[in-house]
């Protein structure tokens, strides 16, 4: 077995918690039930992860079988990456028959034929979604397991997930062989990025429970709201408030859970406007500013600011379009003044 | 009144952590070479005891004690005083250089208010400054406060103090391209936390600064208000969400930057002296 392939998998093995090696291994299948008997996993990581290349060894794993291994890590792991969303176009109206090796063949030919040395692994799970991984060289060097890129393609769908960690010189190329390979004529990409894949699915294929607009919720009759929350302190003022708000937070964001998202950034490019009393800042150029929300459940902690008091209800549609628009990297210039003719 | 940029470029682009001391009893210039054998040998001793908590290799700390005669305001204030701890593994050999493993300075900048009035034999250095691991500077905290019977105290920075930084150093004219005039929210209350960065342009920001602030080197609560709330109005106007209700926690300009817990990292020598001044008047509230 070649010494790369087995450093590649005793690193592979180190990065997996204790308690999930067994598990990964058994999925990846490479190595049979017996010899996965004869591993003790309760000796310190360093020593399993050498067992489990013996073994390997014993059954001379290369670099496919590898890889293969690497995805099982990253498909459990997702989260540890950043993805970045794309989306293709076709030319024509029809849906063709998406026939799998086809799509893999013409993938690896199209990659392939501009650069030889890569590895080009895939692997199909039962939500319809291809993983697909590919490790890059150039045309003097082996390809760098270690850096590998990441696409997740749902067949029925124009997304496309890519986790890059790789030379901003590869992307075009993989993007070309998307396209190839799945019939498209164009990708672009979104303005959507997020750690949580599955959050990133539940938005652009329209998963999570959205306001529908023709939906007119009833007026609610006092009494309705959270009852939880009933506190007999509340004076009726303060309880209509608070209905008003809860209404139009479910109206902006729908009553199921958020997709989840860690952050949202706003480059602004707007006219500063001071308030009517400040003999302040008047300049005829934008005041330009860079924004960003964090939170570990940002949709979440924002559906929460007008009900705290930090925000009024409705909350700007700046905020509340991210799932709908699908983006979460914005650009905002100020409104053209449309001119009305006397 | 620029410093010896030799004596002061130590102290730029390090984050320090901050805190306010007591004024030191009997505490003699001359005696720097005793004072730093003998904080040597503590270290040694608590070393022993098992009490400083640097794990792997052995190493050997020495102490160096000096006194920067540029870092200082008035002719009143006393010259800052830097500590400085290297190490020098036991294993290597003797030509092997001193690493420097913790620099904490004491320092006074404008500090008359306090050294106006404190008897003889105590000397005023109102702010310490550490930069490196939290054992040593406990280390050297517990050895100032047996050897000089002083009180050293972590030294927060409120919002209503950030706000002041953010609006002085937004108006400094910086030569080249500064970075932006940021501000860090956070909005802990709430189902999920939220941090909001800010982020202005630095010319736009001093532009507001300067319609706002109406004597040149003069700097009111009310100009500082107006100049905040200006930007509150703004963000409001876009995301209808009220920043003055959320906690200002760090405030960052190509000058410095400042967090509320305490941590201050300068970046340009010819704002050192005031950047000092303002934070040694904070240390001077702390210990009154």
């Amino acid at each position: 077995m070649d010494a790369t392939v087995a450093e590649y998998i005793r690193r592979t093995v180190l990065k997996m918690p204790k308690d999930e090696i067994k598990m990964m291994l058994q999925k990846w299948g490479f190595l049979s039930e017996a010899q996965l008997q004869t591993l003790n996993f309760h000796q310190i990581k360093d020593n399993i992860s050498h067992e489990v290349v013996q073994l390997c060894e014993e059954n001379s794993a290369d670099i496919k079988q590898a890889a293969a291994l690497d995805i099982i890590y990253n498909h459990i792991y997702q989260n540890k990456r950043m993805w970045s969303v794309y989306q293709m176009k076709k030319s024509g109206e029809e849906d063709e028959y998406f026939d799998i090796a086809d799509f893999k063949k013409k993938f690896k030919r199209r990659i392939r034929s501009a650069l030889k040395n890569v590895t080009i692994t895939f692997k199909e799970y039962e939500d319809n979604a291809i993983w697909i991984r590919v490790a890059w060289g150039t045309p003097y060097k082996k390809p760098n397991q270690y850096k590998p890129s990441y696409v997740v393609y749902h067949s029925q769908t124009p997304f496309i997930f890519i986790s890059a960690s790789m030379l901003k010189s590869n992307l075009p190329l993989l993007c070309q062989a998307l396209i190839v390979a799945s019939n498209y004529h164009d990708i672009r990409e979104m303005e959507l990025r997020s750690h949580s894949l599955n959050s990133l699915k539940d938005i652009v294929f329209k998963r999570y429970s959205q306001n529908f607009e023709t939906y007119t919720p009833k007026p609610l009759q006092g009494g309705n709201v959270e009852p939880e929350n009933a506190d007999i302190r509340i004076i009726h003022e303060n309880g209509r408030e608070k209905e008003r708000i809860h209404r139009l937070n479910q109206e902006a964001f729908g009553s199921g859970p958020q997709p989840q998202l860690e952050f949202a950034q706003y480059k602004l490019e707007t006219m500063f406007k001071s308030g009517p009393k400040m003999d302040v800042l008047d300049k005829k150029e934008p005041f330009r500013c860079l924004v960003k929300f964090s939170s570990p459940h940002l949709l979440e902690s924002l559906k929460s600011l007008a009900p705290a008091g930090m925000a009024d209800a409705p909350l700007s549609p700046l905020l509340t379009c991210i799932p709908h628009k699908a983006r979460n990297y914005f650009k905002i210039r100020e409104k053209k003044k449309s001119f009305v003719s006397p | 009144e620029s410093a010896d940029p030799q004596q002061t470029a130590f102290a730029l682009r390090k984050a320090w952590t901050l805190y306010s001391v007591t004024p030191l009893h009997r505490f003699r210039r001359s005696r720097l070479s005793d004072y730093a054998r003998l904080l040597s040998a503590f270290i040694a001793a608590e070393k022993q005891k098992g009490l400083a908590v640097e794990v792997g290799v052995e190493l050997d700390i020495k102490v160096a004690l000096s006194s920067l005669a540029e870092l200082r305001g008035s002719e009143l204030d006393q010259a800052a005083l830097l500590v400085q701890l290297s190490s020098r593994s036991r294993a290597s050999s003797k030509n092997s250089e001193d690493k420097l493993v913790w620099s904490g300075w004491f320092c006074s900048m404008f500090g008359d208010e306090l050294s106006e009035n404190v008897p003889e034999n105590f000397t005023c250095l109102p702010l310490f400054l550490t930069h490196g691991a939290e054992s040593y500077t406990s280390l050297v905290g517990s050895w100032f406060q047996k050897t000089f019977d002083c009180c050293f105290r972590r030294l927060a920075i409120s919002p209503l103090n950030l706000s002041w930084m953010v609006a002085m150093w937004a108006g400094y004219k910086l030569e080249r391209a500064a970075s932006a005039v940021e501000l860090v929210f956070s909005m802990p209350c709430l189902s999920q936390p939220l941090d909001i960065s800010y982020a202005i342009h630095p010319e736009d920001a001093k532009a507001l600064w300067d319609t706002v602030q109406k004597t040149p080197g003069e700097i009111t609560q009310g100009e500082v208000d107006v100049f905040m709330d200006c930007l509150y109005a703004h963000f409001h106007r876009h995301f209808k969400i009220h920043l003055s209700a959320a906690k200002l926690v760090k405030v960052s300009t190509g000058i410095a930057s400042a967090h509320c817990d305490g941590i201050v990292k300068i970046l340009h020598s010819q704002y050192l002296p005031g950047v000092l001044m303002l934070l040694t008047e904070l240390a001077i509230s702390q210990i009154q």
